[in-house]
């Protein structure tokens, strides 16, 4: 890995409505401030695109892009030295004010080394980052009464190590350990028995892989914080750590634990953290660069995916699209109303991938029990509290179709009530992959242990209508489903093609979905 | 054709069978591997549920299932 030289000489500084372009002959972190605050940091030649004129052009993150419409006082700062090599107002977009990279709040954001838009420490005062030291040190204890001896890792570490402080540019605070065992089966079976005992003593748990989750830690003004814990293990004399490090290396270099002071307080570090913190950052651990990349080999990557990773695919995008509160609508879906005209009322049911929760509502509103199934909690949220309040027989559990266990555990736990069923996926297959949609009929299965139902309804041609967009759906073969559902025991009891009528006007290609009954009687 | 040019032919043939061979591989290596975590996975099931559903009491049952289906 290249790093900056000691003086670089940067010059031609020019700001554009497309990015910050400058020369200089060798490679360079550049700070860019606006009126006085750091946004975000960059290198020069990794970053930029090398122009005609000999200038490198780094164009604006997209995160920012939005922010960019008024004056500012820019300051561009070659991060290593401190040397100003701009510092000068400059106009952006048609605005007349003054640019402000802030949230609806009004505080502060700038970007971390991901690009990603956060409240970095840089603009958070001490009053802030008490906060989450005490978070650091809550998830600590939580781990220890679990039996984990957790360390500060990746830039917690490197901030705590180089001076004691945050590092700056950096949002959240790692946390790792590792595991006494050495075996990558053993190690996520240990994962998942500490995950249990932290959310038996009340913690709340995102997992994203078999060998790492994050904590959620509310903090007193509401905001939640989540810290990141990597698990660890020696193999073969390397210790493999997520999510990026796979390096030869000895125990003894890790444990037993030494101590670090951060922002005043003690915390838990790994032995020997020169050691370590070459192996995350490089033997130039100690040069600060707030635009680096983990130079992860692939063989790494390839290892960690294979071992430990796969249980989220997909999930990011209904994270952010839950991140708003959404709730749900008052019309149910044709589906609902196509499986209601021909099933009992009596007959409870379950939606699976439930989304917001309107079919179960609308069900339980009629006097049908109805379960709502789906992986992404804040989806259901404001349904549980409504079904909450009026009193109603709606209940509802998350499930990760990736995750084998949580898929026969929910499938257990609907299935052992003994009686028939309705079981609905609306827009699931053609939402989830092969692997989620064989977990998805495996729980239907076990739902319909006593007999009942599975409706399936899925796009099958996109069309130019909206709905494909709307439900994020990609078109699935119907006999590729069919095929699916059988492999899994199912039997195909009806199936149909429906066209989807276009508002306003026709023409065009039309949108088709599919609906399957299948059975398992 | 000349012997050169043959055996620069064959070359490239054993060269692009090494290479589809080596892809298999590695997408064979890479499904062994996505096996740790399902056996994680239905070891962990095991040796949680395996107790309180072969006691075989219906409400030590549904509430060792309920906290199972919550802790994960």
């Amino acid at each position: 890995m290249t790093r900056p030289p000691r003086r670089a000489r940067v010059s031609s500084v020019s700001v554009t409505a497309e990015g910050i372009a400058a020369r200089s002959r060798r490679e360079v972190v550049l700070d860019v401030a606006f009126d006085g605050r750091r946004i975000y940091s960059f290198w020069l030649h990794r970053d930029g695109a090398r122009q005609p004129s000999g200038t490198w052009l780094v164009p604006w993150p997209q995160a920012i892009r939005r922010f960019l419409d008024g004056t500012t006082r820019l300051t561009l700062t070659v991060h290593e030295t401190g040397q100003v090599v701009h510092d000068a107002d400059v106009t952006l977009g048609r605005g007349q004010g003054r640019i402000a990279v802030e949230n609806k709040a009004g505080q502060p954001l700038s970007l971390d080394k991901s690009l990603r838009l956060v409240q970095t420490f840089d603009n958070r005062s001490e009053e802030n980052v008490r906060p989450l030291l005490d978070a650091i040190d809550h998830v600590l204890a939580g781990l220890k009464d679990a039996g984990i001896d957790a360390f500060l890792a990746y830039g917690t570490l490197l901030g705590a190590v180089r001076n004691g402080r945050l590092i700056g540019h950096d949002s959240d605070a790692d946390l790792g350990y590792v595991s006494r065992y050495e075996h990558p089966v053993d190690a996520i079976g240990e994962s998942f028995r500490v995950q249990r005992a932290l959310v038996a003593a009340g913690y709340r748990i995102t997992r994203y892989s078999g060998l790492a989750f994050k904590v959620d830690v509310v903090e007193s003004d509401g905001h939640v914080r989540g810290l990141d814990v990597f698990g660890g293990f020696m193999r073969d004399g390397y210790l493999h750590l997520m999510g990026e490090i796979r390096t030869p290396f000895r125990r003894e270099w890790v444990t037993p634990l030494g101590r670090a002071t951060l922002e005043g307080r003690e915390f838990p570090v790994p032995a020997d953290t020169d050691r370590f913190l070459t192996a995350t950052y490089g033997k130039n651990w100690r040069v600060p660069d707030p635009a680096f990349h983990f130079p992860t080999p692939a063989s790494t990557h390839r290892r960690f995916d294979g071992w430990f990773r796969g249980i989220r695919t997909g999930r990011p995008q209904w994270d952010r699209h839950y991140s708003k509160r959404r709730v749900p609508g008052d019309e149910p879906s044709e589906l609902a109303r196509f499986a209601a005209g021909r099933e009992d009322p009596a007959t409870p049911v379950v939606d699976l991938a439930c989304g917001t929760g309107t079919d179960v509502l609308w069900f339980a509103r009629q006097g049908t029990p109805a379960t709502g199934v789906d992986f992404v909690r804040r989806g259901f949220e404001a349904a549980e509290e409504l079904a909450e309040s009026e009193g109603l027989a709606a209940g509802f559990l998350t499930c990760n179709f990736l995750e084998l266990r949580s898929v026969v555990a929910t499938g257990g736990l609907v299935g052992v009530d003994p009686g028939p069923r309705v079981v609905l996926a609306r827009h699931l297959a053609d939402n989830v992959d092969r692997r989620a949609r064989r977990n998805a009929w495996r729980a239907a299965r076990m739902m319909l242990q006593d007999g009942g139902r599975l409706y399936v309804e899925f796009l099958a041609q996109r069309g130019d209508g909206g709905l494909a967009r709307r439900e994020r759906a990609r078109i699935r073969k119907p006999a590729m489903v069919a095929r699916e559902l059988r492999a899994a025991g199912a039997r195909i009891v009806e199936r149909e093609t429906v066209k989807i009528p276009r508002a306003g006007r026709g023409g065009g290609s039309p949108t088709k979905i599919c609906r399957m009954v299948a059975t398992w009687e | 054709m000349g012997m050169k040019d043959l055996r620069g032919r064959l070359t490239a043939r054993a060269t692009h069978d090494l290479r589809k061979r080596v892809t298999a591989l590695e997408a064979e290596v890479q499904e062994c591997r996505q096996l740790n975590l399902r056996l994680a996975e239905l070891t962990d099931l095991v040796t949680d549920l395996l107790v309180p559903l072969a006691r075989g009491d219906e409400a030590g049952t549904r509430e060792a299932l309920a906290r199972y289906q919550e802790s994960i």
